[in-house]
């Protein structure tokens, strides 16, 4: 099989995955579904640089929160708006979502995108420790302290109303 | 005095602890309220993310993407994919809004080479698609019935029309841009009104045969993409938008 093929269909059933992770990095659904499609597009391209000992669930992860940074940048470069934009972008889509998840989604959205994105690896996606910071070659002391400035932050933020 | 530190605490909340560091919290949990309402705070927002995230692994997934994965072998032609999008304002917008007025048409399809003709006449004096009303073209027969009934959102790939974006134009009228697969294919934007489906713009979208591998992903005609964007107000309608309008008459 030739590695575009075996990756293609290797893809597939990680897509809900996929989508779940973007969601929780891009916030609304229609940013994280352009996205995915991004990450599918850029691993498609780089397919022949997966290597089968690698799991392809952390290959395309990497990719994902690679392509979410370039993008982030992009939009830094392009619009000084974009902390104000993003910090108002509701990761919940449906209006009648109960205002908790709302706020939680608001306060996950106003994350530097460093606490974001280990909130999004580990708590959410479930990576370990190990596995989130081989992907964001970082050590794992900086995806702990990471982590816990971001629980911090979340927690504050839902403690508020609570 | 509190031995356990937050770093170690947090391991014990997201499963890194092994077995012997695990036990150690157990017991101090039993002893120290304080320590497990904090362990109780950390778990309850895990669980509050996996309940605000999780939903997504049901929803379906939208044929866009899937799409991009089966592969391009001339024995399984790409299914027809056009699809509504919501052209949104910023960033990963900006892309969608590029992306999103494509044409995704099966097999042989339509490219992009776009020869703007005003209208052709041999289209519309053969066929029943077009009629004219005080001066105006607007669709008939079967390109009505597609406007009318077709969704974007649940493409037929052996329709004969396609139906792109839907959106609401700057003068409240419900347009839909189409593509009409015949030979030569014909790409136009209709928009609604009392007297029916308007044909404010027609054009001549090329037809060439492509890499029969490749899905054929042809940009939006020239003029019916400007016609779009002088119309369009907001954002294109999404599938459930689109569903509504058509639920409500596209009025």
């Amino acid at each position: 099989m030739d590695p575009s093929q075996a990756v293609r269909e290797g893809l597939l059933p990680l897509l809900p995955r996929l989508r779940r992770l973007a969601r929780a990095l891009a916030g609304q659904a229609t940013d994280a579904d352009d996205l995915v499609q991004m990450v599918l597009e850029r691993a498609l391209t780089r397919a022949a640089q997966w290597r089968p000992d690698a799991t392809l669930d952390k290959w395309v992860f990497a990719i994902a929160r690679n392509a979410w940074r370039d993008e982030l940048r992009a939009r830094n470069r392009s619009q000084r708006l974009f902390a104000e934009e993003e910090a108002g972008a509701t990761t919940a889509d449906a209006a009648s979502a109960p205002a908790q998840k709302l706020e939680l989604a608001a306060a996950l959205a106003a994350l530097p995108p460093d606490h974001r994105e280990v909130v999004a690896l580990v708590l959410v996606e479930g990576l370990s420790y190990s596995e989130a910071a081989d992907l964001l070659q970082v050590p794992v002391g900086t995806v702990t302290s990471r982590l816990a400035r971001a629980r911090a932050t979340l927690q504050a933020h839902l403690g508020k109303d609570a | 005095m509190n031995p356990i530190d937050d770093d170690t605490l947090q391991a014990y909340v997201d499963g890194e602890l092994d077995a012997e560091g695990s036990a150690r919290i157990d017991a101090a949990l039993a002893q120290d309220e304080l320590l497990a309402s904090r362990v109780q705070q950390a778990r309850a927002l895990r669980a509050q993310l996996r309940a605000l995230f999780d939903p997504v692994l049901d929803e379906p997934v939208p044929a866009r993407l899937s799409a991009l994965l089966r592969p391009a072998s001339p024995q399984a032609p790409m299914a027809a994919t056009p699809f509504v999008a919501a052209s949104a304002r910023r960033g990963f917008g900006a892309r969608r809004r590029h992306t999103s007025r494509r044409w995704l048409v099966p097999g042989a399809a339509v490219a992009a080479s776009i020869a703007v003709l005003a209208v052709a006449l041999w289209w519309h004096a053969g066929s029943a698609l077009v009629r004219t009303h005080d001066g105006r073209q607007f669709a008939a027969g079967a390109l009505s019935h597609a406007l009318d009934q077709a969704l974007a959102s649940e493409p037929d790939p052996h329709a004969s029309i396609a139906i792109g974006l839907s959106f609401r134009g700057a003068d409240g009228h419900i347009c839909r841009t189409f593509i009409e697969r015949s030979r030569p294919a014909l790409a136009g934007l209709a928009c609604h009104d009392a007297a029916g489906w308007s044909l404010p713009v027609l054009s001549a979208a090329e037809k060439t045969e492509r890499d029969e591998l490749q899905q054929a992903a042809s940009d939006l005609p020239a003029a019916v993409q400007a016609a779009v964007d002088a119309r369009i107000r907001g954002e294109a309608f999404d599938a459930r938008q689109e569903r509504a309008a058509r639920d409500a008459g596209w009025r």
